[in-house]
């Protein structure tokens, strides 16, 4: 287990495609740096039906992703002290934490602190936590909140919960329309959806070759790629990284490489990773795990099929307020379910992520009806995504291990 | 009586009810549709928490699970909960909360449970908010109707309405008294009435409150400050404080407590117990269970009953869901101004995410406006009791400095 072999002895394999990102990432934020200089500028939640503000040429931001970068630095601790000596508690989302603190000092986050925003576009498909979030930026910024609200849904999505939510997607347009005094146009939203559903459905497609044995990548692989797809969708740049990335898995695949040179064991992931230790994974690597599938990065996978503004608003209002993570643990311990059966995988390891109640309340329950669905072991481990302060690395590292034991 | 006496008399009042052949449907959220279920002859009881319950939580919900579902989930699991026939759960409130109610199907699978889920409003200007509760209401309605084979009946419907009317009534009237002159009722006297309601909304739970309104109007005849304290009520009615007439000599410090889902009447004990401290310096709360179920708006018996509800629910004051931050904020200065309030008491529950995020928007917002603040993490145990006390006490200290 030693990280500072050459690459080609380490028991994990890079991803060329990864490289793309930086490029990726540092236009994206020149391009943010200007829309916000020219008063363009929105920060959107990761369930944000991001085709909208893209089609009208509204510059969009990823706090979530700023808060990975800032975790992955390993300043978490420190960035989300920022927001605590602000008086935001440290029990809260560590994403929030990490977005308050980086606007309140964003000198000291030289990556991550994301340009001024001129209005914060949030959708409540994944948390509640995200509008109180986006609140508090809204008193810090003087930036304008708009919330588009897609209640959870218990089993279908009934009609009342359809006409709410596409009146929710109809103010939407009003209030870009209205806060930049320009129209959406039908082409260009059309253009837009059908760029985001080839970049979905390319991502979609790299997911599912990690069914193959071995698998072609590992998580960490899939927590990094997923940047784009979530944030960009929409845009050419977007479809043409998951050209290459598929291109690059698809080769792997056809050469019979996997991600992790000796997979012994295949295990399913849930929840978001802890940003700073991505190491975990590569330890675990070389032991022969192999992490085909997590519920993080298959969240999202819905493409829109519209072909008019009409039905494009259609296909919003169906796709964003069925994501898994708005109809509850029944839902998701359907997901995991199907990803075991899916990937054939050996066990899962959940991580319960102390700041993110909505995703991991309830984790202790969803743990037993996987077991008992699918007969596969389990194990939980808690932290955070960013702030490493509620680490316990040993505790864990004993956790896992018993997991291990059981499947070796 | 203390917030202990209270629950037991309440408790008891329940199994009355239960023994007398009513059915209990238990509520969380405290912007629950109470004449819904009372139109289907079912008795909605709010589920308080209750200070010593043994720990249960453990193999379902992790540490950092709030305290106050954390406290509801172990009175289930030690069976002291009261008889229940369904429990409600909201639905797009809070994340705890609606993780809750998922547990909650998994774990007792015995329990009737229904699920009211809210619409999140930002200062919306058409009705669709409106539309998308009632329909759910009308659903809620339905699954009653079929499950315990109780009708919607329309003159209940009403008798429910009247009953819930003549609470708030009086109770309005109580809190209006109370910021003119804190010390014409106690507050824990006002907490009691309101949670002995909310738990068993019966008639005579109702004229207790008639009752005690009553009196207290008498007394503020008699003191002549019975136009400033309609003044007040209509100002927090209207939560326009433009026309708000307060007497001269305020006695000082006048303090209003702000936070969520804090037991009023845990709170009045609290203070009740610190020595040297008049009760009486709790001018107002802005809790859930105390402020904003108050001074919920009536519904019209006329109109479309589902479409009532809802609006009614909507227009609840200062809930997070239901307002933006900048207004609930602007709405908390001109209170601590117009009301002449000189310190600020900011609870939060511990892992309670609407709780946490606000508070430092509320201490901004009061320091903007030279109040002084102070927070106070709370759990339904009480388990810092002595801390609390303490940092209440020396908190009023700075106040009396001025
Ligand atoms: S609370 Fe959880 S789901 Fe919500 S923003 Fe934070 S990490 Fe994401
Ligand atoms: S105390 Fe806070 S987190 Fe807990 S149920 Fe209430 S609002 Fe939700």
């Amino acid at each position: 287990m030693n990280g500072d072999r050459p690459s080609e002895e380490k028991p994990y394999r890079r991803l060329e495609t990864q490289t793309l990102l930086q490029q990726i990432a540092f236009t994206g934020g020149l391009e943010a740096l200007e829309a916000s200089e020219n008063g363009n500028l929105a920060w959107v939640t990761s369930g944000f039906p991001v085709e909208i503000p893209i089609a009208m040429n509204v510059g969009v931001v990823y706090p979530e992703q700023a808060g990975a970068i800032i975790g992955a630095q390993k300043i978490g601790p420190e960035v989300c002290s920022y927001a605590e000596d602000l008086g935001y508690s440290q029990e809260l989302c560590s994403y929030a934490r990490a977005s308050i603190g980086s606007t309140e000092k964003p000198d000291e986050v030289p990556m991550g602190a994301l340009p001024t925003p001129q209005i914060l576009l949030a959708c409540n498909n994944i948390c509640g936590t995200v509008l109180r979030w986006y609140d508090a930026i809204a008193e810090m910024t003087g930036a304008t909140v708009f919330l588009l609200d897609t209640p959870p849904i218990e089993a279908e999505q009934l009609p009342h919960h359809q006409e709410y939510v596409r009146k929710g997607v109809q103010r939407l347009i009003q209030f870009l329309e209205d806060k930049f005094s320009k129209p959406l146009q039908d082409e260009r939203l059309a253009e837009v959806a059908d760029l985001s559903s080839k970049a979905i459905g390319l991502w979609t497609r790299s997911l599912e070759a990690c069914q193959k044995k071995p698998s072609p990548l590992n998580c960490a692989d899939r927590f990094l790629t997923m940047a784009p797809v979530v944030s960009s969708r929409g845009t050419e740049q977007c479809v043409d990284f998951y050209e290459t990335l598929l291109a690059e898995v698809d080769d792997r695949v056809s050469e019979g490489l996997g991600a992790v040179r000796d997979e012994k064991i295949r295990l399913l992931w849930d929840n978001i990773p802890m940003w700073y230790t991505l190491r975990f994974f590569n330890l675990l690597a070389s032991r022969g795990v192999v992490f085909p599938a997590d519920t993080y990065t298959h969240a999202w996978s819905g493409s829109i099929e519209g072909v008019d503004t009409s039905s494009i608003i259609d296909g919003i209002v169906e796709i964003y307020s069925n994501v898994y993570l708005n109809k509850g643990l029944d839902a998701k311990v359907d997901k995991m379910c199907q990803l075991i059966k899916d990937y054939d995988l050996d066990g899962f390891i959940m991580f319960s992520v102390r700041s993110c109640k909505r995703y991991s309340l309830g984790q202790m329950v969803s743990k037993e009806l996987v077991t008992e669905r699918t007969g596969v072991p389990g194990v939980i481990i808690e932290g955070d995504m960013v702030d490493s302060r509620v680490y316990n690395e040993a505790q864990i590292e004993t956790r896992v291990d018993a997991l291990l034991e059981m499947l070796m | 009586m203390s917030n202990e006496g209270v629950i037991e008399q309440s408790t008891a009042g329940l199994m009355q009810l239960v023994a007398a052949g009513e059915e209990l449907i238990g509520y969380i959220y405290p912007h629950t549709p109470l004449e819904l279920f009372m139109a289907h002859g079912l008795i909605p009881s709010l589920i308080r928490t209750l200070p010593q319950v043994p720990s249960g939580f453990e193999a379902s919900l992790q540490t950092f699970a709030c305290s106050y579902i954390r406290n509801l989930y172990s009175q289930r699991t030690s069976n002291q909960m009261p008889p229940l026939t369904g429990i409600l759960f909201p639905s797009n409130t809070c994340d705890s909360l609606q993780n809750l109610g998922d547990i909650w199907r998994v774990r007792f699978p015995e329990d009737r449970v229904f699920r009211l889920t809210y619409p999140v409003t930002r200062n919306i200007i058409d009705d669709s908010t409106q539309r998308y509760l009632a329909e759910e209401l009308r659903l809620l309605s339905e699954s009653l109707t079929t499950i315990f084979e109780r009708p919607f009946l329309k003159e209940s419907y009403n008798r429910g309405i009247s009953l819930v009317r003549e609470f708030r009534e009086g109770a309005k009237f109580l809190y209006s008294a109370r910021v003119v002159n804190p010390k014409i009722i106690s507050y824990s006297d006002v907490a009691q009435l309101v949670r002995v309601f909310l738990t068993t909304p019966t008639a005579a739970a109702a004229s207790a409150i008639t009752e005690a309104a009553n009196s207290v109007k008498k007394m503020v005849t008699d003191l002549g400050i019975f136009e400033n304290v309609e003044s007040v009520m209509t100002a927090l009615v209207n939560r326009d404080f433009e026309n708000v007439q307060l007497p001269e000599n305020l006695d000082a410090p006048r303090v209003v407590v702000a936070g969520g889902m804090i037991e009023p009447q845990a709170l009045g004990t609290l203070i009740k117990d610190i020595p040297d401290i008049p009760e009486s310096v709790i001018t107002l709360d802005l809790l859930s269970f105390g402020f904003k179920s108050v001074f919920t708006p009536p519904l019209d018996e006329s109109e479309d009953p589902f479409m009532e509800m809802a609006k009614s629910l909507l227009a609840a004051p200062g809930e997070p869901t239901q307002e933006g931050l900048k207004h609930r904020m602007i709405f908390l200065k001109d209170l601590l101004t117009n009301l002449s309030i000189h310190g600020l008491l900011i609870c939060e529950q511990s892992f309670c995410d609407p709780d946490q995020f606000e508070a430092p928007s509320i201490e901004r917002a009061a320091s903007e406006v030279g109040i002084k603040t102070t927070r106070i993490p709370i759990d339904p145990e009480l388990s810092d009791k002595a801390r609390i006390e303490v940092r209440i006490q020396s908190f009023l200290e700075t106040l009396t400095e001025r």
